[in-house]
């Protein structure tokens, strides 16, 4: 609970969503891809696709998260999320 | 196996009949005030309108083809979800609190309301947009025919055109007009923006979508094929296709650079192209539904992306090649024999289509109206039918997109234009991101670079990527993509300036970008931002902190004031009657409005930017401007700067550094002294040398009532400061006088008081505010007032709380000051009076000394009688008076009189009547004679005087002991006869004198007997008062008389007087009280010869 909280104070932080955005981008792009374009099969799914798709579910669940702290009430809210 | 053609357009005009409800009834909805629109899912569902038909079949064709490119136009979008919460809210919020319409009207907005730069953008949309619009309904056609089995379906479909697909090119394109013109500009006379039917229906489309991408994905995988695995597996048995698919960075495939382009396109497109921005930031209904939105939306692109690629796998291997793949979602249904699925294939390709023509034509279309037709409809004179104009060329607009979309379908119908077409469409919408997103964010970035980066974007856009596709596509011959222009290799279009080794993609984005980005910046640095964009800044860059931005008062003002009326009036001529009268209903709620119906100077401002907003959301931000301004000057109003009265910046809510420093200033020299002049004096000065102002005047209220000038500073105007002002004439200063509220004109041209507009006419003052002198709720006790004779508009509202916060000091001063001296007036009073008093006492007391001379000093000694006398004054001096006269050795004349009051005028007539009394009394006259003369004597003084005097003469001789006496109204004496136990009363007929000239005193004749004791007196005695108000009276002093009569003479006065004093309970007497006693001695002989004279009295 105490774990739950701290994150989502951090998650309001208007820092914490630049640097996911900008950790995706990294993620998303030349070299970091690099490492997965390779011609592998995980479970018989090309490995390149399975890390994008899986990535995207990924990110898609931090977002949600991000969202759930933004909707937390202010009295938990010390730093403020629109800073 | 293939449906007929009755069955495809059965279903879908049905399918369109149920958007048409749901539209209505959305719209019903919202006029019934129940939106349903209104909620994240709606709001998320419909920013997947995103999902074209371009990637609703072109997405399987790409992964069949390319491999996992096709990813990346929704991780794009995912991407930018991260930044929605601050990015898209501020849009959203910005575009709330000033109604903005489309993309044009907003970047425009940002940088000065700029009309060039709307229509720039307009231009740049309708360029960009037409294509992909044209791509929607060649897909709507393509896919009718193979839906229907016409016999090119074997062929690769968008290779070529047909005469068929024309027919339903056309009426796709005619459905979808008459559909968005419906729902696209449904009121005739609102400036609402939104369009709730367009939505709703938008959002029941990316369902069906949604819905039937799923249900083919599900068919292939698990019916055709068995699963993800079943699939791959399959794929991998055909060698090295999916390796190929799957990986990046093949020489002329997908490599990193292209894959870095796609996603920055990708990632600008969802917030950029005109058809997105329009549902996510104008046709949001709460910016709370972006929460939900940000992760609803990626989560529905990554359930219609799920089945993509087994979809294309699918198709290669059912139908041996990567050819038709782009349809693979429709022919794969078809094939099998599943037709009821391939006809929910083409709904939903239907949907994604229609969906995007819909709000791609409404937003084109919206921009259109503003920003190309709007400049020339402001020119006109506004019309009453004018609303309804708007709203037919709005109609108008949405046909005419839609139709050039066709067109160019029709006439272009290209291959490779029209596969690539979404992107080059991404990459036009790209050019407008510096600027939309520096705009946010950097409040430098100014007009001239905006439009400069925008059009510079745009030029090498057209150069670097439209042209070489025109090329590609085998419109122009190759000759300039493979020599360059004229033969200049360094301008070939996809090698500009010898930078080659990059996808047309990546070179285009590149180029466009250096010279959209590097134009708007360096013009941005080196050039300054006019007067409206530094307005619009705030409002863009500050929006989260407006409320409590920068300056809290007003930086402009109208030079002539302009009533509410008619600025209702010009709403009502462009957005109709009710809905202006509604507006402005709402928008004055309970603002303050003045006697004359109008609003106060400061307020005048903020009801133009109403009217300009509210009119923005109709007409567009610069129109809507124009509108005004325009309006404004036809008044003979326009905005002008406020004068800025303290120059330096005011960074903060705080006050300027001036202000401040006045203050402390004026409140230092407040206290320094308590001399009011000095204090005003110095005060003005100190007003005059920081202000630019030519007079200031203080006038302080007198004892009178009149403002009267106490003190001024500067060059004097004979006419203002020789003048007194009554504070109830009907002048600004008695107007401030009377209301206790600051008067001012900024300028005095259109002054409405004729007197003052004379004054100030002849003098040349250009401004001037009275300010009242009051503490705060009290009542004033002065006007500041200060003159300009150069400077309109220099009162705003910093200065005039700076003028009334000093002119509160120095009520305060005045209070002070006044009341000091009030207390100084008042003791120095007193003391006067003290002074006064001590003189006239001083005075008094002499009176007294010399009035208790003018009485016996004692009672002569004279043989057979005793005598006694006394006089006591009730105040210094008297009325009373006793004398003695004595005529040879046997005779003695007694005398008591009592002039009425006991004034110091009594005093002086009972001196007189001493020495008028003192002269006769030597004559030998008889008691009556003399009364009969003193009367005579005195008459006409007395009455000059107004008194009167009463008195008892006697003269007693004391051989024959008979006592002679004549009464002039006197009280009766009484005496005392030895041996008898009762007083008598000494009586005589005798007018008081002073009354009447002739009077004749009767005169008695009493013989006294050895022990008498006579008492004369005054009504002093008798009529002295108790506590419960019962006379004293003659039987109290007759039974003292008795008792104490065989006392000695001056013994009988003190009984008497002791007597008195104790009945009246008080030392203090009302009256003066004499006495004269006389006592005979005893003898015998002493015989009374007339005793019928003395009448019996008092008690026996």
């Amino acid at each position: 609970m105490k774990l739950r909280v701290a994150l989502f104070k951090r998650l309001r932080l208007r820092e914490s969503w630049v640097i996911f955005f900008i950790l995706g981008f990294v993620m998303m792009n030349y070299p970091f891809i690099q490492i997965f374009n390779k011609p592998y099969r995980v479970f018989s799914i090309p490995l390149l696709y399975l890390y994008f798709v899986g990535g995207w579910a990924l990110s898609i669940a931090v977002i949600y998260l991000f969202t759930k702290a933004i909707n937390q009430p202010e009295d938990e809210q010390d730093e403020g999320d629109h800073r | 196996m293939i449906l007929s053609i009755e069955l495809v357009v059965g279903v879908s005009l049905l399918y369109i009949v149920l958007l048409f409800g749901v539209a209505y009834y959305a719209d019903r909805k919202r006029e019934e005030g129940k939106s349903i629109i209104a909620n994240p899912y709606v709001y998320a569902l419909s920013i997947a309108v995103y999902h074209t038909s371009w990637t609703f079949y072109g997405s399987v064709g790409k992964a069949a083809t390319t491999g996992l490119d096709f990813l990346l136009v929704y991780l794009g979008p995912t991407l930018m979800a991260f930044t929605w919460w601050f990015l898209l809210r501020k849009i959203v919020r910005i575009s709330k609190e000033n109604n903005i319409t489309s993309i044009a009207d907003f970047i425009s907005s940002r940088y000065g309301k700029s009309q060039w730069l709307g229509a720039v953008i307009t231009i740049i949309a309708i360029f960009g947009v037409m294509p992909y619009i044209a791509l929607q309904l060649k897909a709507v056609s393509s896919t009718f025919d193979i839906i229907c089995g016409y016999p090119y379906i074997q062929l690769p479909l968008l290779h070529k055109n047909y005469p068929f697909s024309l027919h339903t090119n056309f009426f796709a394109a005619l459905i979808l007009s008459i559909f968005s013109m419906i729902f696209g500009a449904r009121r005739q006379n609102s400036s609402e923006r939104r369009h709730e039917g367009l939505v709703a229906a938008v959002a029941v489309e990316s369902v069906v979508k949604l819905a039937s991408f799923l249900a083919v994905g599900t068919f292939i995988t698990y019916g055709i094929f068995g699963g993800f695995g079943d699939i791959f597996s399959r794929i991998d048995a055909q060698g090295d296709l999916l390796n190929h698919l799957t990986t990046l960075g093949d020489p002329g495939e997908t490599t990193y650079a292209r894959w870095l382009t796609t996603l920055y396109l990708s990632m600008g497109a969802i917030m950029l192209l005109p058809r997105q921005f329009h549902i996510m930031v104008i046709e949001n209904s709460d910016e709370n539904h972006i929460k939900k939105a940000m992760w609803l939306l990626p989560a529905y692109m990554f359930l219609i992306n799920l089945f993509v690629v087994p979809i294309a796998l699918g198709g290669i291997l059912h139908t041996g090649g990567a050819l038709g793949a782009d349809f693979f979602v429709l022919s794969l249904p078809l094939q099998s024999g599943h037709s009821w699925l391939a006809l929910l294939a083409f709904l939903g390709g239907f949907s994604a289509s229609a969906g995007m023509v819909m709000v791609e034509s409404v937003a084109i279309s919206t921009m259109f109206v503003t920003y190309l037709l709007m400049p020339i409809v402001v020119r006109l004179t506004p019309r009453p039918w004018f609303p309804a104009m708007l709203i037919n060329l709005k109609r108008l607009c949405i046909a005419l997109v839609i139709t050039l979309g066709f067109l160019y379908q029709t006439v272009v119908g290209e291959t490779f234009m029209l596969v690539n077409m979404g992107l080059i469409s991404f990459a036009a919408a790209a050019q407008f991101g510096p600027a939309l997103v520096g705009g946010l964010y950097w409040r430098r970035a100014n007009k001239v670079g905006a439009l400069t980066g925008i059009i510079l974007g745009f030029i090498l856009w057209l150069y670097t990527l439209l042209l070489p596709s025109f090329i590609m596509s085998g419109r122009f011959s190759r000759a300039i993509l493979d020599e360059g222009p004229f033969g200049i290799a360094l301008l070939k279009p996809t090698e500009l300036f010898g930078l080659a080794g990059f996808d047309l993609w990546s070179h285009s984005l590149f180029w466009s970008m250096l010279f959209n980005v590097g134009g708007y910046v360096a013009l941005s640095i080196l050039l300054p931002q006019g007067d409206k964009e530094r307005e619009q800044v705030r409002k863009f860059v500050d929006v989260f902190t407006s409320d409590r931005n920068g300056v809290p008062w007003e930086t402009k003002r109208m030079s002539k004031p302009v009533t509410i009326m008619q600025f209702v009036n010009l709403m009502s001529k462009f957005i109709g009657e009710k809905q202006a009268n509604t507006a402005i209903a709402e928008y004055m709620g309970n603002r303050e409005i003045t006697a004359q119906g109008g609003v106060s100077e400061f307020e005048l401002p903020k009801l133009k930017r109403f009217t300009e907003k509210t009119l923005a959301g109709s007409v567009g931000a610069a129109a809507a401007g124009a509108i005004v301004e325009s309006y404004l000057s036809d008044l003979g109003s326009r905005m002008e700067p406020v004068y800025d009265i303290f120059s330096t910046v005011q960074a903060s809510l705080a006050e300027s550094r001036e202000a401040l420093y006045v203050r402390l200033k004026a409140s230092e020299l407040i206290n320094r002294t308590l001399d009011l002049q000095i204090i005003m004096d110095d005060l003005l000065a100190l007003i005059l040398k920081e202000f630019k102002l030519d007079l200031a005047v203080i006038r302080l209220i007198d004892e009178k009532g009149v403002l009267r000038v106490r003190s001024y500073r500067g060059k004097g105007i004979a006419a203002i400061i020789g003048k007194d002002w009554d504070p109830e004439s009907e002048t600004y200063i008695g107007e401030a006088f009377t209301a206790n509220r600051i008067q001012f004109v900024n300028d005095t041209q259109y002054i409405t008081k004729p007197l003052s507009r004379d004054l100030m006419a002849r003098e040349g003052i250009k401004s001037f505010a009275h300010i009242p002198i009051a503490r705060k709720g009290e009542h004033p006790l002065g006007i500041l007032s200060v003159f300009s004779k150069n400077i309109v508009g220099l009162f705003n509202e910093p200065f005039l709380d700076l003028l009334e916060s000093l002119a509160g000091q120095l009520a305060q001063a005045v209070k002070i000051v006044t009341e000091m001296e009030a207390r100084e007036r008042e003791r120095e009073e007193k003391e006067r009076i003290l002074l006064e008093n001590a003189r006239v006492l001083k005075e008094m007391e002499i009176a007294k000394q010399i009035q208790l001379s003018l009485l016996p000093s004692s009672p002569p000694v004279i043989q057979k009688i005793e005598i006694a006398g006394r006089c006591k004054p009730a105040t210094h001096v008297g009325g009373d008076y006793y004398d003695f006269f004595l005529h040879g050795a046997n005779n003695i004349d007694m005398v008591i009189a009592d002039v009425s009051g006991h004034s110091v005028g009594a005093a002086l007539i009972m001196a007189e009547t001493r020495s008028v009394l003192r002269a006769q009394a030597r004559s030998d006259k008889t008691a009556g004679a003399i009364l009969a003369t003193l009367n005579e004597l005195l008459h006409d003084d007395l009455s000059a005087a107004e008194l009167f005097i009463t008195m008892f003469y006697v003269r007693y001789d004391t051989d024959r002991c008979v006592l002679a006496y004549a009464n002039a109204g006197h009280n009766p004496p009484l005496i005392f006869r030895e041996g008898q136990r009762a007083c008598v009363e000494l009586d005589a007929e005798g007018l008081i004198l002073g009354v009447k000239r002739d009077v004749q005193f009767e005169e008695k004749i009493i013989s006294l007997r050895q022990g008498d004791v006579v008492l004369l007196y005054t009504d002093g005695i008798t009529e002295a008062q108790n506590p419960s108000g019962e006379f004293f009276g003659t039987g109290r002093l007759c039974d003292i008389l008795t008792q104490s009569h065989s006392r000695p003479a001056e013994a009988i006065i003190e009984t008497i007087l002791a007597e008195v004093e104790s009945f009246s309970a008080t030392s203090v007497i009302n009256d003066d009280i004499s006495m004269v006693v006389f006592k005979v001695f005893p003898s015998r002989q002493l015989m009374s010869q007339n005793q019928s004279a003395a009448k019996p009295f008092g008690v026996q």
